[in-house]
């Protein structure tokens, strides 16, 4: 952690909460930041407010109260502002949520041709690379229905990738996939971290955690009840709330 | 239901034909003699049909008002314009047919679909007791049809791929044309709306209403599902209202309504106005059919493609329009289909589409008590322009289906 904290910081999050309309709260006054080329695991049961929370990250679900700046730009309810944080945050779902009705290729190239409007032979190629560097280079004319979930989750990643993300989130990325697929989406994480990217990953997945995370960050009923390196995380945690998470999943 | 075990020989079609037959019909005693004697009351109704049609029949009331039930009391000397929409609409569908299949080759629908044209306009034609000259126009117009598929199945190909994407706009471009020509204008005599009539009414008053009532179906769906409430309500509002309403009303509402609250010049006239009364009413439920293919859609499309910095309109342009309308095309062609049913009610208004016409003649002393032979033909004619319809949407649909091509 004291190694990070000199670099500059990427998402600061105060005291965020979130109601939602049935009156709900999901998230009770949340705090967070992670520094440019941290990896920062949350983990937590469901109903936490995991999944909730990195999606306000980039406004997929609005807060009530506290506040978070991203790469620099407070999230309002500006939607310009928002529409250039979404553009240097890319985010991976558990569904991979691929757009079927485009191929493989078609899928990475529709946002920076649209959004960053940049010649197409050049976004293509690129597009290329990416899915050679995750390993899928010869299935850029297929349909995403053609794929596996592995293959799929990989493409998302390379999706996000190729609108040159400052932030990448990932929200339970392999959690939809079947057990012999989880090792090489994991694989394509474990790199990206490697390259220093910046990640903030919402995973059930230990061993990620123990050999990728900067940081582990448990939550539970909305709140952040435990933020450790993950060496302490798991071997000594200092919460009762993780201590009974962590019993559960082992 | 049994499936035969892959082990089992293969029956021959004929065998299996007859097993299913048996099996489907004459499973038991009972079975036996129900399907004996509805086979009966067939076989007694499709002979009197038949005799009825070859004998009884008299279909001169048809054959001497051709022209009328083809384009009303369009002027004589200028349904040269007419025949020369009829050869772009030709030459249109040529071109569209033979670049949809490319490769230069006759799959065993196209034969079909040539042969059908053939044989409508050859035997069509000698039914009609159409004039010789008229005949043989109609044959040159297939000829022309299939002479232009086959040459743009040969060599449309070597077309650059950016001018074959620009095939599908001929069909706007004609349709603006073809306004031109039915109603005048640019040099040609004007044509009053009030002398058109008949099938070029009937065509002309449905497909513009489908080609206006997609468009905004598709911005009150969106409208409805807006986070905006005015607009949301607005299009709940207009929707509910429409759809609570019989067309008829409206039609009537139309005639009246328009020419109080628009300056007497202003008004349109009312072949216009049934026409966009149709198409504000066709829109109503065109959009719940677009609203049932964004209601299919997960969220998740939407938010991959916010999330990846796409503006809304680009978003719903790009990734949630193209699927949510693959999903609504069935529903929404069957709009279309009552669409193109509807405008007979334009009749009670007054206007002489197809059955005004129809009526018109039918009330002619001449032909009094020939009204079986007139709503035959007519009910054939309906049937034709909408298993057009509903083909050309099955072939979009697979078309627009991204893995068709590794299904079939």
């Amino acid at each position: 952690m004291t190694s990070s904290s000199a670099l500059p910081v990427m998402i600061e999050a105060r005291g965020v909460e979130k109601w939602y309309p049935n009156g709900f709260q999901a998230l009770r006054g949340v705090d967070l930041t992670v520094h440019q080329g941290e990896v920062v695991v949350i983990m937590g049961p469901s109903g936490s407010g995991k999944s909730t929370f990195i999606r306000t990250f980039n406004a997929l679900e609005d807060f009530q109260k506290g506040s978070i700046v991203v790469d620099g730009r407070p999230l309002s309810n500006d939607i310009r502002n928002i529409d250039a944080i979404r553009r240097e945050v890319g985010m991976v779902f558990q569904q991979f949520n691929l757009f079927p009705h485009l191929t493989v290729l078609e899928n990475l190239t529709l946002a920076p041709t649209l959004v960053r409007q940049r010649p197409k032979r050049e976004v293509e190629q690129q597009a290329l690379d990416l899915l050679e560097r995750v390993g899928i280079h010869e299935q850029a004319r297929k349909y995403p229905g053609q794929l596996s979930g592995g293959q799929q989750q990989r493409v998302a990643i390379a999706r996000s990738l190729c609108m040159e993300p400052r932030i990448m989130l990932f929200d339970e990325p392999t959690s939809a996939l079947d057990p012999e697929m989880v090792q090489e989406v994991l694989a394509v994480m474990q790199e990206l971290a490697r390259d220093g990217m910046t990640m903030v990953v919402v995973t059930h997945e230990v061993r990620f955690a123990r050999q990728v995370a900067s940081r582990v960050v448990l939550m539970a009923d909305g709140q952040v009840v435990e933020e450790a390196p993950p060496e302490q995380f798991f071997t000594n945690p200092q919460h009762e709330r993780s201590r009974q998470f962590l019993s559960q999943i082992a | 239901m049994t499936f035969p075990s892959a082990t089992s020989t293969r029956p021959t079609p004929l065998r299996s034909l007859g097993r299913t037959l048996k099996s489907e019909l004459f499973s038991t005693p009972l079975d036996g003699v129900i399907t004996l004697v509805l086979l009966g009351f067939l076989l007694a109704v499709g002979t009197a049909f038949v005799r009825w049609m070859l004998f009884q029949a008299q279909w001169a009331v048809i054959q001497t008002n051709t022209t009328l039930f083809a384009v009303g009391r369009y002027p004589i000397e200028q349904q040269w314009r007419l025949w020369l929409l009829t050869a772009l609409i030709a030459i249109a569908s040529g071109l569209s047919w033979g670049l949809l299949r490319g490769k230069g080759t006759w799959p065993r629908n196209d034969q079909v679909a040539a042969g059908i044209l053939i044989a409508l306009a050859v035997f069509g034609t000698w039914a009609l007791k159409l004039e010789l000259p008229i005949q043989v126009r109609w044959w040159g117009l297939t000829g022309l049809l299939l002479v232009v598929r086959a040459a743009a199945g040969r060599w449309g190909q070597a077309l650059a791929p950016t001018l074959l994407r620009l095939v599908p706009l001929i069909w706007p471009v004609l349709y603006l044309v073809g306004m031109v020509l039915i109603s005048g204008g640019l040099g040609l005599m004007r044509v009053p709306p009030g002398e058109w009539g008949g099938l070029l009414l009937t065509l002309l008053e449905a497909s513009f209403a489908i080609l206006l009532c997609f468009p905004l179906g598709i911005l009150l769906a969106l409208g409805r599902r807006s986070e905006l409430p005015l607009l949301r309500w607005g299009s709940v509002l207009y929707i509910e209202f429409i759809r609570g309403a019989p067309l008829i009303t409206l039609l009537f509402l139309g005639q009246n309504i328009l020419g109080f609250l628009l300056p007497g010049g202003l008004a349109p006239d009312r072949v216009w106005r049934a026409a966009w009364v149709l198409t504000f009413f066709a829109a109503a439920y065109v959009a719940e059919a677009v609203r049932s293919g964004l209601v299919a859609l997960p969220p998740g499309q939407l938010e991959a493609a916010r999330s990846l910095g796409l503006p809304m309109h680009q978003a719903l342009i790009h990734v949630v329009l193209p699927q949510a309308l693959r999903v609504a095309l069935p529903a929404t062609v069957g709009q279309f289909i009552t669409l193109l049913q509807d405008t007979t009610l334009l009749s009670l208004i007054g206007l002489l589409d197809l059955l005004g016409t129809a009526r018109a003649v039918m009330a002619n002393p001449e032909f009094l008590g020939k009204n079986a032979e007139v709503y035959l033909v007519l009910a054939v004619l309906f049937w034709c322009c909408c298993a057009a319809l509903g083909l050309g949407s099955r072939a979009l649909e697979t078309r627009l289906n991204p893995l068709s091509t590794s299904k079939a």
